[in-house]
């Protein structure tokens, strides 16, 4: 492990991402002491411009900008992290699954990932929140459900890759189960394509969410960036910084995860770890 | 001697006449085009079967109603040129105008009146049934004669014959089939100043001009084009760009009217919507708790700031609401605002003593209660207020969780199931207290299953028997005096909060005018509208 850190921060966009990246763990992680209280209250006048009384102004109720920014922070990374967790956990399981077995029950799998594949994933994911209505779980379930046939499919392809592979044909040999064996020998070798899917795969469920609250999808009672633009789209010729701000904040989040997937991907690939 | 003075009056009156004709005639020019922005485009052109708000901006320029009405919402002629109603206001004679033909040509006759009433607006019209629902029988002696026979006095029809709310159908087309299944729903074919030419489905819908219109000389435009453009900044630059000419109804968001009406070029009116008088309420369900009891209900109604939400929310477009009867009402008598008042400085201390007193006292965080509060899911304003009424019950320690769901979901929870405890609405008055108020107050509009009625639960059997009296008052002073009563009781009973009387905003290039020239706005028939080009 130890070279695994040096490898990283050896990399630049790899350090470029993780900075800022900190960043923005450490304003999510301080928004209650920073901003106390609901970031949907009242501060003063609507319509207050930035880097005055307020760091980001003030929003057409008299909500403080910077308080949203801080609190949507939590509710993108927290979507973005859960719902990743949830669609890499069943990705991985049924991507093995199918790799691992082959046949009847890989066929049956992959039917089921390519209908899924099939449906355009935002309009999907839209149709899952309308039908559940729009709350942090249904925003989690929607992106996890769109999210998990990538993951299955890269599983799969590295499953059936190692399946054959003699020190797996070894393991059979010796007798160990099924379940040791994918566990223990074959997983932990296909582990870096999936860090580096996940990493990014956070990067899209941080945009979807933002994308659905814009649309009026997003959970009503918790803040967050796609939810300040949506709200301050009407006024971006009177207002520039209610979209600007938290449009700022999306772009750097989402550009610091897929440096950092990148970066990940540079010091995981043994085939570019040489160069 | 007793003569002198009236023909001195009609030598005057014919001077006047000569003299201002040629100037009249110069003004309203013949012919341009007029490009109005309908928001959202209308599922159909079959104003007898759907009231939805955009149909009657269209299917108005095609068919038309027996009456007009003027700013004080008296009635004027129409299709009837007159009409008297007997003393004991059960029977009703309209004399037609004459020389009315339908667009393909067939004169338009009693039969015609007679037939789409009882036949079509009593039976498939959403509201038809309870405005002709003491019509006992219609009789037409003569082509250009029809006599209304009825069961008790209907005051409130005489405010719903217009060609939104009534309109008059060609019989010979109609007779013999399925209404509901009508092919001529989409093509329609009416007595209208517009002949229907086109709708190409996701853009816009055209009418022409009627050469052959019963209004000699009239229309003024050739042509109306309603153009449908979904998304509310593309609408807002296609006026800005002269494209458009015309939006009303929110087609402009509220946002947006300000910079325009800046303008030189843009005139924006509140005109033109006195017979649709919506109110912006928050509705209690009196069932449950906490609004079971009158004292939460009323400190909400204290706790909730008009001035800000009108200011912030819809940017100013709007009065403070004072009760059940909207102020547009205030010309017939109908509306008082010596009732109960909850919009006052100090509200949200006299809400938080209620609050105490109804034995909701504040926990160790402050919160009395947690409520789950239903947004009307109509759009942006709609959520924004949501979110100020959170806000406003935090500040009396009523811990409000919002709720957004689609709109058959969110009705079918407020008037079917009715499992809310507290949601933001908006209902229209319409052109009449019986029509658009009623429903709402009734104990017997506590109606599971059908939309826009009581969903409160609340009623009062005072207040139910003075709208039972209201509802057969001829005598509009005694009408007047029964509605005052029924505010004051309502108000009291606070069974909803009455925030605001909502504004809508028509904005329209000043290239075009006599637009808004009835309450009925963009629900006339723009018989009247010239361009000055």
């Amino acid at each position: 492990m130890p070279g695994f850190w040096r490898r990283l921060l050896g990399n630049r966009s790899a350090i470029i991402g993780l900075v800022i990246l900190a960043v923005v763990v450490v304003v999510a992680a301080s928004a209650p002491v920073l901003f106390p209280g609901s970031p949907f209250r009242r501060v003063d006048r609507p319509f207050q411009p930035p880097f005055g009384a307020h760091l980001f102004g003030t929003d057409v109720l008299g909500r403080n900008v910077a308080a949203g920014i801080a609190h949507g922070a939590r509710t993108s990374l927290m979507i973005g992290i859960l719902a990743t967790t949830v669609a890499v956990l069943v990705g991985t399981v049924i991507g093995a699954a199918a790799g691992y077995y082959g046949g009847r029950l890989d066929d049956l799998l992959m039917r089921t990932t390519e209908f899924f594949q099939t449906i355009p994933t935002f309009l999907f994911a839209i149709i899952l929140v309308a039908i559940l209505a729009p709350s942090i779980r249904s925003i989690v379930i929607a992106i996890a459900v769109v999210s998990w046939p990538a993951v299955a499919r890269l599983v799969r392809g590295e499953f059936l890759a190692l399946r054959h592979r003699e020190f797996v044909h070894a393991c059979i040999c010796l007798g160990m189960s099924d379940r040791r064996v994918i566990f223990r020998h074959v997983l932990p070798n296909c582990l870096s394509p999936i860090i580096v899917t996940g990493s990014l795969t956070v990067a899209t469920a941080i945009l979807i969410e933002s994308a659905l609250s814009f649309l009026g999808l997003g959970d009503p009672n918790v803040m967050s960036w796609g939810f300040m633009i949506g709200a301050g789209r009407t006024f971006l010729r009177t207002a520039w910084w209610l979209c600007t701000i938290p449009g700022m904040a999306i772009l750097l989040t989402v550009l610091a995860i897929n440096l950092l997937g990148e970066g990940l991907n540079d010091t995981l690939n043994p085939r570019l770890r040489n160069s | 001697m007793l003569r002198a003075p009236a023909v001195r009056v009609a030598v005057l009156a014919a001077l006047t006449g000569v003299l201002c004709l040629p100037m009249t005639a110069a003004a309203q020019k013949r012919g341009g085009t007029l490009v109005v922005l309908v928001q959202p485009e209308p599922p159909t052109l079959a104003s007898y079967i759907s009231t939805s708000g955009p149909i009657g901006q269209v299917a108005t320029k095609v068919y038309e109603g027996l009456l007009e009405y003027d700013f004080n919402l008296k009635p004027i002629p129409g299709l009837a040129e007159s009409w008297k109603i007997g003393a004991d206001g059960k029977t009703i004679t309209f004399v037609l105008q004459k020389g009315v033909r339908f667009h393909d040509g067939k004169p338009f006759t009693s039969a015609d009146v007679k037939f789409s009433v009882l036949d079509v607006l009593r039976k498939v019209h959403p509201r038809g049934a309870a405005t002709f629902r003491e019509v006992t029988e219609i009789e037409t002696p003569d082509e250009h004669t029809v006599v209304f026979k009825l069961a008790t006095p209907a005051p409130y029809m005489m405010m719903a014959l217009s060609g939104y709310e009534s309109p008059m159908l060609p019989k010979h087309l109609f007779e013999g089939t399925d209404v509901k299944a009508s092919k001529y729903a989409n093509s329609p074919i009416g007595t209208g100043p517009f002949k229907f030419v086109e709708w190409q489905r996701g853009q816009f819908m055209r009418f022409d001009r009627n050469p052959d219109y019963w209004r000699k000389g009239r229309p003024y435009l050739d042509r109306i084009v309603a153009r449908f453009i979904a998304d509310s900044a593309t609408r807002t630059a296609a006026i800005e760009k002269g494209e458009a000419h015309m939006g009303g109804f929110a087609a402009i968001p509220w946002s947006d009217v300000k910079t325009l009406a800046k303008l030189p070029q843009f005139e924006a009116t509140t005109k033109g919507y006195e017979m649709s008088s919506p109110i912006v309420q928050l509705d209690f369900n009196t069932r449950r708790p906490p609004f079971d009891n009158l004292k939460s209900r009323q400190a909400v109604a204290y706790a909730v700031n008009r001035k800000f939400v009108i200011d912030n929310v819809w940017f100013g477009w709007g009065k403070p609401a004072t009760g059940p009867i909207s102020s547009n009402f205030a010309p017939l008598g109908f509306y008082t605002n010596e009732v109960k008042s909850y919009n006052v400085p100090n509200g949200i201390e006299i809400a938080n003593k209620l609050l105490d007193e109804a034995g909701l006292k504040r926990g160790a965080d402050g919160v009395r209660a947690e409520i789950v509060h239903d947004l009307t899911p109509y759009g942006e304003e709609w959520q924004r207020y949501g979110e100020y009424v959170q806000q406003a019950l935090a500040e009396i320690g009523i811990k409000a969780t919002l709720r957004y769901e689609d709109v058959p979901t969110w009705l079918k929870r407020l008037y079917t199931d009715y499992d809310f405890q507290l949601s933001s609405n908006w209902i229209q008055g319409l052109a009449d207290p019986v029509i658009g108020v009623h429903r709402l107050y009734h104990g017997k509009q506590i109606r599971p299953g059908t939309v826009f009625v009581n969903e409160t639960g609340w009623s009062s059997p005072k207040a139910d028997e003075l709208m039972d009296q209201a509802t057969v008052e001829v005598n509009p002073k005694k009408r007047a005096a029964l509605y005052k009563e029924f505010q004051k009781i309502v108000v009291d009973g606070s069974p909803l909060v009455w925030v605001h009387e909502l504004q809508f905003v028509t904005v329209y290039n000043k290239q075009f005018k006599d637009l808004i020239v009835s309450p009925l706005g963009l629900y006339a028939s723009f018989d009247r509208a010239y361009s000055d080009k």
